[in-house]
């Protein structure tokens, strides 16, 4: 290791020491610190760990955080980056505090933003790229679903060794061919039927000959078993695949993979794809089903918090973040399983860090909530006009509806709504600001994590 | 009697990008408070555009990869639209949509796209800059201010014939420099609007409605349509 690299682990490590005793935070400063001293510290840092890096528009989060507790089931250190923190500089601190083991293997989990994908490859040299789903996301930044994943194929490139395990329901990551062993898992759970995805649908058209491809499975979106009716492009064969969803719930979803039932503890069938990339990682590193689907099985709310349940005066207060259209859309199927009767409140912004353009709210089919069983429905937020006009149209009703521009004035309306169980969707930065809102009114502990 | 209008979505499978589905969301709405049936069918790729079959034509915005593409096929396309627009068939345009009625556009990868020159606007590229923000006009003819919000690369040019849906009172428009934003030709909507357009504007919703109303139904009164009240949802 050279001078300037150790001077500046020390200086990351300290730092981190300092703002994680101290003012209990520090998951990006210690790795800027780190290298505005030395910019190549990974390239060090790296060495001797097996890697993964998890990218993808929807899912990496939680797929990063499933993984590492499948891949615990048989190794005990397991490096990774805390939520969210996914560019350069949060992966640098993930480095820098971490214990290596001295026998056996040590194996690092990174979730990582796609523009990140080729920057961080030249360094960490992953083993393993994890691809989830490219959907639409904030195109006021990133652009379309084709440049994000020549982002990622940008690094993929530079690593032909490694191994890609994708979701073979994606056709996108189909498109392109590469020198790399692919693994694909996929969604097998219903029979096969000729269908087309819906209109408003990304990413339909064949990469081989440009015609609209065809279904005879879809779980969402553009997901499921694809074929062309032109030429020969359809889905590969799946590697990992789970061959039937059992129940599911907003809390819970039951599935079979391989013949190993998992109980997975949150709803939604993005989270099966999530669960389902973990088990084949978890496959991949020679761990038996049976043991991964116990770590799959344990409630740990440390993962699944990203849905966070707050008490508030005996309210049972569902938070949700939504980002983009599939994900919004996603959330409106899972929270349509509930049988307990519930409320729903929408909170849109349109800040930066949002997504400064509202028109996504149109791609959720809000139209498909069961709004007969819902009391209150309530349209919040800075862009609060926005989302009204949107549940307006997909059929609220004047005497179910409640339009509040001020958090506030939301969560005092969400107190006095008559159903027990209230979902609250929100853009990230409605999310932070009603979380501090309930903070100080001492309904939870001030911080995301 | 029974109102019934059938609304053509073209390429919806393909031209989506910003929400635009909600256009056919809210003309759906506005149609309903009308006592008119509104349906819609997607219209796309290798598939003819019967224009007889429809009384108002959606025309969406894309991804450049899936406007490539639309350009080529909706060239089959090109007759029977031309006739449609010619025999005062209503349509709302969006972005790509808008482009591809014109004479060409430049990709923002710098490739002539061929539109089918229906309308005769055309559109130039910009390097490494786009449009993007909150945005709003005044149509000169109705006195209406119309909101929404622009994300485009690409600077139109109209031409002779054509005259901008508003001037620009605070964002982008067209091209940046002559202060139009969008086109009207006939009955014929274009503009770099999404959010989508017809959401915050409801009032050139019920336009379109009533101009494709009166068109198929030309004896009939629609002085009750007419009267209905579009609330502000901006």
């Amino acid at each position: 290791m050279s001078l300037r690299s150790s001077v500046a682990i020390t200086a990351g490590r300290t730092s981190y020491w300092f703002l994680h005793n101290f003012l209990h935070g520090g998951t990006a400063l210690p790795g800027k610190i780190t290298l505005a001293i030395d910019p190549d510290v990974l390239q060090d840092l790296a060495k001797n760990y097996e890697t993964v890096i998890i990218t993808g528009t929807n899912g990496k989060t939680l797929t990063t955080a499933l993984t590492v507790k499948a891949l615990k089931a048989k190794y005990p250190q397991v490096l990774t980056n805390p939520s969210g923190s996914n560019m350069k500089q949060g992966i640098v601190t993930a480095f820098l505090t971490s214990q290596k083991t001295k026998s056996g293997k040590n194996l690092a989990v990174l979730e990582t933003d796609e523009a990140n994908v080729e920057l961080v490859t030249k360094y960490v040299r992953p083993k393993v790229f994890v691809l989830t789903n490219i959907f639409r996301d904030q195109m006021d930044r990133y652009g379309e679903i084709y440049t994000t994943y020549a982002k990622i194929l940008a690094g993929i490139k530079l690593e032909p060794t490694a191994t890609i395990i994708a979701n073979g329901d994606a056709p996108i990551f189909n498109s392109v061919a590469l020198p790399n062993r692919l693994i694909y898992y996929g969604i097998d759970a219903q029979e096969d039927k000729e269908q087309q995805a819906l209109p408003n649908t990304d990413g339909l058209l064949c990469p081989k000959c440009q015609h609209i491809l065809h279904y005879k499975k879809i779980s969402y979106a553009n997901l499921g078993k694809y074929y062309c009716p032109n030429c020969d492009f359809k889905r590969p064969e799946l590697d990992f695949s789970v061959s039937k969803i059992v129940q599911q719930t907003p809390q819970s979803s039951e599935f079979i993979v391989d013949d190993t039932t998992i109980n997975l503890h949150i709803g939604g069938t993005y989270n099966i794809y999530n669960a389902l990339a973990a088990y084949s990682i978890a496959r991949f590193f020679a761990i038996g089903s049976s043991l991964i689907a116990t770590a799959l099985n344990d409630n740990d709310e440390k993962i699944f918090g990203r849905q966070e349940v707050i008490n508030v005066d005996n309210k049972e207060i569902t938070l949700i973040l939504v980002k983009n259209p599939v994900g919004l859309d996603q959330v409106l199927e899972m929270i349509k399983t509930d049988p307990e009767p519930f409320s729903l409140a929408v909170l849109l912004n349109a800040n930066y860090a949002d997504g400064i353009d509202t028109s996504w709210i149109w791609d959720g089919r809000f139209e498909n909530l069961p709004f007969n069983n819902i009391p209150n429905v309530l349209a919040g937020g800075e862009r609060y006009r926005d989302i009204s006009f949107r549940l307006k149209v997909a059929g609220v009703s004047d005497k179910q509806f409640l339009e509040r521009e001020s958090l506030t004035e939301v969560l005092e309306a969400l107190k006095k709504m008559p159903s027990n169980r209230i979902y609250v969707l929100a853009t990230y930065t409605a999310v932070l600001q009603l979380r501090k809102l309930l903070a100080s009114q001492g309904y939870i502990k001030e911080g995301m994590e | 009697m029974n109102l019934k209008l059938n609304v053509a979505h073209l390429y919806g499978d393909l031209l989506n990008t910003y929400g635009d589905i909600g256009n056919i969301l809210v003309l759906e709405y506005y149609a309903k408070q009308m006592n008119v049936e509104l349906t819609s069918e997607i219209v796309s790729l290798d598939q003819q555009f019967e224009e007889s079959k429809f009384d108002l034509a959606f025309f969406g915005g894309g991804q450049d990869y899936e406007q490539v593409i639309v350009s080529k096929d909706i060239q089959n396309k090109k007759e029977a639209l031309t006739f449609f627009i010619e025999n005062d068939g209503p349509m709302l345009a969006i972005c790509g949509g808008y482009q591809l009625l014109g004479e060409y556009y430049i990709s923002a990868k710098g490739e002539k796209i061929a539109g089918i020159n229906a309308l005769p606007h055309y559109t130039k590229s910009q390097d490494n800059n786009r449009f993007i923000g909150d945005i709003i006009i005044k149509n000169s003819e109705t006195g209406q201010e119309y909101h929404g919000f622009e994300n485009h690369n690409g600077m139109t040019f109209l031409g002779n014939g054509e005259r901008p849906l508003g001037t620009v009172i605070s964002g982008h428009g067209n091209n940046g420099e002559d202060k139009s934003e969008g086109a009207i030709y006939k009955n014929v909507f274009c503009s770099y609007f999404h959010g989508p357009i017809l959401a915050r504007n409801g009032e050139l919703a019920k336009r379109l409605l009533l101009l494709a109303l009166k068109r198929k139904y030309p004896t009939s009164d629609f002085t009750q349509q007419e009267q209905l009240e579009i609330k502000p949802t901006y």
